[in-house]
């Protein structure tokens, strides 16, 4: 029973959506209204389940003292004090936690953002080499393709950026529809093998 | 085993990281403390949303919907954007929601409509509507819902307001008013916008989105399912500059400065150059300024690949003699 009835669950609304997609009857439009109703009922309780669930996981890392419990202390005492200056002064423009976000968050989010430029210079310098002729089409695209995106580039020859802006709409399109298109059908087998209850290693258990 | 002397070219093949991050950090902080006057170039996905939203203005019956679909790190690029977007609606009197479903993104969402409105007297409910943060997982219900009903589908504002009680709402029903979606995300958010906005209801959808995320948009860009892209800091860039030049386009009026709003022109926006030491307000060229430091961290990293290359060669000739 534990496996059988959120698998009857996924299959029978699986098949009401697909259909209530394709049948714009009343009942179909009542349903959904009816769903939607629903869905916005249980969505503060999904906030809340993840809130509990991150209590859950740092409190077992904390207690079993397991390497890097200290960062468990901070998440769990970041998350408190930003949640009760939230709750007691708001969250609008001059609050405590404004000034949290701006000082803190900003900050730190930026810098973890910004280490990427000097990941991507250094493996620039270190790795990116003309060893083959796959490697070299892909170095002169992407100086072409940095030279493109940037002022300079037009100001050294109109062709830079006409250049950048083909291999972008040419080259990579044709890549990115190829991807695409595969984890379209992709996609669509999965939701089929779902629906028919097929794929089942969403249930967990391996099978 | 006697050691083999380093030449100049070894010497620069194992040079120490830490010098490459201390070029690195002088190259994007320099021209960020001291900004020089360059020339920004204006793509047309950028020109599409700017025409797209310009011409919704003044109409009570058109609305522009702004999803904010990132958090903090990826600022830098998004936000310059949103705050020009939002300058060029507040400008020209165009009603714009604002909405989010990622928790950090709503004090983003506060603090960019924040910096948008001081130099505008905007009337939250008159002139836009924040719908405030709602849970990820109804952003499909609410995508679906807005549909039918924008009111019925968001219910309440993020002051709490009943939203279709409000003046904004009174000729805005669905996707046919308001009738531009624009996500800035560095996540494939967006596509939740055109699988289901766009392809069920036709609603016009465009993107926001970090460079990294940009090569990804581009089959939704050609197939006319994207209306328009601003790509990174160069889209935010081109688009302070598209706000400046037309939506708070300034002449002399009787001796007096007055911004006097001027229709989008290929002609007009391909000729003209605003030098950044004339714009005042540093929030207004927040892109341009890092555009500069861009340019220079990019020639930086083709003279680093270039070097590296050189010494590469230099070192496999040797070893073959």
């Amino acid at each position: 029973m534990k496996r059988q009835i959120p698998l009857l669950i996924v299959i029978i609304l699986g098949f009401i959506f697909a259909i209530h997609t394709f049948v714009p009857h009343k009942a179909s439009a009542d349903f959904y209204d009816w769903y939607q109703t629903w869905i916005k009922a249980l969505s503060p309780f999904m906030v809340l389940l993840g809130i509990m669930s991150l209590f859950m996981v740092n409190t077992a890392k904390i207690q079993r003292k397991i390497p890097g419990w200290q960062y468990s202390v901070i998440t769990l005492l970041s998350l408190i004090v930003t949640g009760a200056v939230g709750f007691i002064w708001g969250t609008q423009e001059g609050t405590p936690f404004m000034w949290l976000f701006k000082n803190v968050q900003m900050p730190m989010g930026a810098t973890m953002f910004s280490l990427l430029a000097f990941y991507i210079a250094s493996a620039a310098y270190k790795a990116f080499r003309a060893r083959s002729i796959e490697a070299t089409v892909l170095l002169v695209a992407a100086i072409i393709v940095m030279l493109g995106q940037v002022p300079i580039g037009m100001a050294i020859s109109k062709w830079i950026p006409e250049t950048s802006s083909w291999i972008l709409n040419v080259p990579n399109l044709a890549a990115k529809r190829g991807i695409g298109l595969g984890v379209g059908l992709g996609m669509t087998a999965t939701s089929l093998k779902i629906l028919l209850g097929i794929e089942r290693t969403y249930l967990g258990g391996g099978d | 085993m006697a050691e083999q002397k380093m030449n100049f070219f070894d010497k620069m093949q194992a040079l120490d990281r830490r010098y490459i991050y201390l070029v690195v950090a002088l190259a994007i902080i320099l021209p960020l403390v001291i900004p020089f006057n360059s020339r920004t170039y204006v793509t047309e996905p950028s020109e599409n949303i700017y025409k797209k939203i310009d011409s919704f203005t003044g109409r009570k019956d058109r609305a522009v919907l702004m999803c904010f679909s990132h958090d903090a790190s990826t600022m830098a690029e998004l936000f310059p954007m949103e705050v020009a977007i939002l300058r060029h609606c507040f400008q020209r009197n165009i009603q714009v929601f604002t909405i989010c479903f990622i928790p950090a993104a709503k004090p983003l969402m506060d603090y960019a409509l924040q910096t948008a409105k001081e130099d505008y007297t905007v009337q939250s409910g008159v002139d836009y509507v924040n719908f405030g943060y709602k849970p990820w997982g109804i952003f499909l219900p609410i995508v679906l819902g807005m549909g039918d009903d924008v009111a019925k589908a968001v219910e309440t504002d993020d002051e709490g307001r009943i939203v279709s009680n409000l003046e904004i709402m009174k000729e805005i029903k669905n996707y046919n008013e308001m009738n531009l979606v624009i996500d800035f995300a560095a996540s494939a958010a967006v596509y939740i916008w055109i699988e289901y906005a766009r392809a069920r209801f036709g609603a016009n959808v465009a993107a926001g989105v970090t460079a990294v995320m940009a090569a990804d948009n581009f089959p939704y860009l050609q197939t006319g399912q994207l209306i328009g892209m601003l790509a990174g800091l160069k889209g935010a860039a081109e688009y302070e500059k598209l706000v400046d030049v037309f939506a708070t386009h300034k002449e002399m009026v009787n001796g007096v400065e007055t911004v006097v709003p001027r229709e989008f022109s290929k002609e007009v926006i391909k000729d003209s150059w605003i030098k950044l030491s004339d714009i005042k307000n540093p929030v207004y060229k927040t892109a341009r300024i890092g555009m500069n430091a861009q340019t220079v961290a990019h020639i930086m990293i083709i003279v680093f690949i270039a070097v590296g290359n050189i010494g590469y060669f230099v070192n496999r000739k040797k070893n073959k003699n």
